[in-house]
């Protein structure tokens, strides 16, 4: 079974004359342990494909299957429950709770859970220690550096074991050689655990991580 | 939760500011409601605090004591009425008072010893047994004008031994003097000797056994005629005057009160705003939206209840300080209501909070916080 699977997903936003159509047609399937770049433009749909994959928007049409969730018919409630055992996300923009420690934000991932409390920080002091975090599991994220804070998101992402990862844009706020350390920390973790992960980015140096790199235009898939 | 107890402990100065403001604005709260139960209780203590539960006044006093007159015959009456025990004459009036201390304005009660209207809370020395003897209001005693000593009451200058204090008997916001009302009597005719018969203010009343004294007091009114009785709860609410000071103070309770709900509702909101982002990330990892509003609703009430705990502290140690008039003490009901409404009321204040957390789009994490969907 694939970790991902969409077939003829479509995604239109308004209605009318108003209508956008922001994904059209969308079929793809991502391996279990496959490590996938999708790149396009900006207002490609790169965005709302990943946002379907990870149960935070729901299709106008079509099948979406995340491991063994078909959640195209899901509700509110299942997608959120789905989204805080069967996804992990790393956001662009918004990531880590700034009042939190690195160890405190991959913490609030398995306590979201309902993870028991000695495992998750069993857990949490074995991914800090992998992703090169040991010494800094105390410092709030205003304490630590952007590669540094793009870890610990990778981290939490990771706490729950989930069948796949979702990275949006995650070297955009990072140089080159930063941006292509967190690639191979993400090529390494993704692999070494069987792990799917969809990483959006407008880098195209660092698809050369993924095993497969889809392009979208205007909502439809360029192989 | 726990995120939103370690936000607490994570943004002390922020927290602590607020939980600081609350506990000012309902230490404000308790100490107005302290002060004009303190008041009140000055105004009408005596009434409040003597042993008839029924007092009969003149009709046309309109439920007034110092305007109220019973005539001759009116007692027997009203003694004759079913399910009245035991009735006395109480009267009160105004004199000068001269004390160790100097000049004093007080208020002198007569009252029956050993029949319904004399003051139940002794809390030094005893009651009056003979004419000349006195009981003083106990906040009223000071130097050279307590127990053991003896005033004279002008004009006349009659003397009166104080043999007693009485917790909370003060009548008009004067320190007052209960005497038997034969004594009391006798004054009152030495101080002003072209004045006619001293008559009772009004009667006090005490209730057959078993008897309800609101009842009683109707039955009295329609049994006789130019009177009208109170049970002791309604002729103390009945002081001329108390009702504009209970009025004005529930004013400003209730002005202090939305002071602090908008306060915390405002506070509340502008941190949902604030934090807007980290409730988004927090959605989008599948945090449930009435856990967020459990997390917020938790730092409400603790904000709220340390805040009542300061209130109440702040209050107790002005206690230690306060002015001998209007005494401020620490009353555990009205601290333990003041900070249960305070807490109810803040929680309203932060639906505003709360309605702006569920209405946030999780999806908006992948957006970077409110840009359009690519």
């Amino acid at each position: 079974m694939p970790a991902l699977m969409m077939d003829e997903v479509r995604k239109v936003y308004g209605s009318g004359e108003q209508a956008v159509v922001a994904l059209d047609g969308v079929s793809l399937e991502v391996g279990d342990d496959e490590l996938l770049a999708l790149v396009g433009p900006s207002g490609s749909g790169k965005t709302t494909l990943l946002s379907i994959a990870g149960g935070l928007l729901r299709p106008t049409d079509g099948a979406v299957q995340v491991g063994p969730h078909r959640i195209e018919s899901y509700g509110p409630r299942e997608l959120t429950r789905f989204r805080r055992t069967a996804v992990g996300f790393v956001f662009q923009g918004v990531n880590l709770v700034p009042f939190l420690t690195a160890r405190e934000n991959l913490l609030v991932a398995a306590e979201i859970a309902g993870v028991e409390r000695r495992r998750a920080r069993a857990r949490a002091e074995q991914l800090l220690g992998e992703l090169g975090l040991a010494g800094k599991e105390d410092r709030l994220p205003a304490r630590l550096s952007g590669g540094e804070r793009q870890r610990v998101a990778i981290g939490r992402a990771l706490m729950n074991e989930p069948a796949l990862v979702l990275f949006d844009e995650p070297t955009s706020s990072l140089d080159s050689r930063l941006g292509a350390q967190v690639m191979e920390l993400i090529r390494a973790e993704v692999k070494g655990r069987g792990t799917a992960a969809v990483v959006v980015t407008h880098d195209l140096p660092m698809t050369r991580y993924a095993d497969r790199v889809v392009e979208i235009h205007d909502g439809r898939l360029v192989t | 939760m726990s995120i939103a107890l370690t936000e607490i402990r994570r943004s002390p100065l922020r927290f602590g500011l607020l939980t600081a403001a609350v506990g000012l604005l309902l230490a404000l709260v308790l100490f107005l409601a302290t002060v004009g139960g303190a008041l009140l209780s000055r105004i009408t203590g005596a009434l409040e605090r003597q042993s008839a539960p029924v007092l009969v006044f003149a009709v046309e006093a309109r439920r007034n004591v110092q305007a109220s007159l019973i005539a001759p015959g009116v007692a027997e009456r009203v003694a004759a009425v079913p399910g009245v025990a035991a009735v006395a004459p109480w009267v009160t009036r105004g004199f000068t008072l001269r004390t160790g201390a100097g000049l004093r304005d007080g208020t002198l009660i007569g009252y029956e010893p050993g029949g319904p209207g004399a003051p139940t809370d002794i809390v030094e020395g005893r009651l009056p047994r003979m004419n000349g003897e006195a009981v003083l209001s106990a906040l009223d005693a000071e130097a050279g004008f307590e127990v053991g000593s003896t005033v004279r009451v002008l004009p006349g200058g009659s003397p009166l031994e104080i043999v007693g204090l009485a917790e909370g008997a003060s009548f008009a916001v004067q320190p007052t003097l209960f005497t038997p009302y034969e004594g009391f009597t006798a004054i009152a005719r030495r101080a002003f000797p072209d004045a006619g018969p001293v008559l009772p203010s009004v009667l006090a009343v005490a209730p057959a056994p078993g008897e309800d004294p609101v009842a009683l007091a109707r039955r009295i009114t329609e049994a006789v005629p130019g009177v009208e009785a109170l049970d002791r709860q309604t002729a103390v609410a009945s002081v001329p005057g108390t009702d504009a000071i209970r009025s004005s103070l529930g004013l400003l309770l209730g002005l202090a009160f939305v002071v602090v709900v908008v306060v915390i509702g405002f506070f509340f909101l502008i941190f949902a705003v604030q934090k807007a982002d980290v409730f988004t990330l927090l959605l989008a990892m599948g945090t449930p939206a009435r856990s967020l509003v459990g997390g917020l609703a938790l730092q409400v009430v603790l904000v709220v209840g340390v805040g009542s705990l300061l209130a109440t502290g702040l209050l107790a140690a002005l206690a230690t300080t306060g002015d001998r008039a209007f005494p401020i003490s620490v009353d555990p009901g009205l601290a333990l209501g003041t900070g249960a409404t305070a807490v109810a009321l803040s929680l309203l204040a932060a639906l505003g909070a709360v309605r702006r957390i569920v209405r946030i789009d999780p999806a908006a994490a992948v957006r970077g916080g409110g840009g359009e969907l690519a």
